[in-house]
């Protein structure tokens, strides 16, 4: 399968997922709990996903640094996104500087 | 263009500038990594163009070398989650005409997703306005950083940089300003304890849709008040 190709088969299999719900003029949520709370555990989820294990299996790093140092920035800047990135890469580079 | 509407792209587009910077950074090491695993140029951007996915376009160029097959899985396992996501989104935008759905259905990137969640909270009136605002900055900036990184980038190596981490706090900064009730704070604790789980058990591409789903079921059937 050429490259361009290949391309277009993972565009649409990205593109048929986006547009599943999306296909019909207006839907009804089926189940208003799982979407109040799908999208707080599907951004935790990315986001531990990347510090605590970045090529897939656990592993000590300054990610770690970054994880603590957003959990500290939610604390302080009382949950505002700056803040959160701010600090989680203010402790990464601190815990590189250190290690 | 409604008042309403205006006064909602115009959020939107001011809401999104917050997130340029770690997009821009994510383009350019994407355009570069397309480039080093031997996409050319034009091939990285046309991926940016018709996939518009960072997980899924960083996840094809690892795998390429390993033919379609793992590339196909892996991508796959990575596009379930905007299911859920498309759900969410077509029960926030009300009726909307066919040409509007399928727009919002294209740039239905994960920074779109939680800036409009979060404006939802926030009872901006058009959400589909606002998330054609965030949609359009975040789209743009992502083709120009890919076609950068592409043509110049081919030396960047985001972790000498300390770039690797930027991304993923980005997401932790959508997941923090959502966090409000006992439901979504069990939802936060339980996506850690499945994401742990999921590193030990599952292969990449599945772990972040299997340990977010897990995580929203179950929270999702937790008693008591939102």
């Amino acid at each position: 399968m050429s490259s361009s190709f290949l391309i277009v088969v993972v565009a649409a299999i990205t593109f048929a997922s986006r547009i599943s719900f999306l296909v019909r003029r207006h839907t009804r949520p089926p189940n208003s709990r799982f979407l109040e709370v799908f999208p707080v555990a599907l951004f935790v989820s990315l986001a531990a996903n990347e510090l605590l294990a970045p090529a897939g299996d656990l592993a000590v790093t300054p990610n770690l640094a970054a994880a603590a140092g957003a959990v500290l920035g939610a604390v302080l800047f009382r949950r505002a996104i700056l803040g959160v990135v701010a600090t989680g890469v203010a402790l990464y580079w601190l815990a590189r500087l250190l290690s | 263009m409604k008042a309403d509407t205006g006064a909602s792209f115009r959020r939107g587009l001011r809401d999104t500038v917050a997130l340029l910077p770690p997009l821009w950074v994510f383009g350019l090491v994407y355009g570069a990594l397309a480039v080093q695993v031997g996409l050319s140029p034009w091939l990285a951007i046309l991926s940016s163009l018709l996939i518009v996915s960072g997980s899924a376009q960083l996840a094809m160029v690892g795998l390429l070398p390993f033919g379609a097959g793992p590339v196909i899985v892996a991508t796959t396992g990575l596009a379930l989650r905007h299911i859920p996501m498309s759900m969410t989104l077509s029960s926030l935008i009300g009726r909307q005409p066919w040409w509007r759905r399928f727009h919002l259905a294209w740039v239905l990137v994960d920074e779109s997703y939680g800036l409009t969640i979060n404006a939802a909270e926030r009872q901006v009136p058009d959400l589909a306005a606002y998330k054609t605002a965030a949609d359009l900055t975040l789209y743009s900036n992502w083709l120009v950083t890919t076609a950068l990184g592409a043509l110049f980038g081919t030396s960047l190596d985001p972790v000498r940089l300390g770039l690797e981490a930027v991304i993923p706090l980005v997401f932790a900064g959508l997941a923090a300003a959502l966090l409000k009730g006992p439901r979504r704070w069990a939802a936060a604790a339980l996506a850690v304890l499945t994401t742990f789980g999921a590193v030990l058990w599952l292969p990449p591409a599945w772990q972040v849709t299997s340990s977010a789903l897990v995580a929203a079921v179950v929270a999702s059937a937790l008693p008591g008040k939102p």
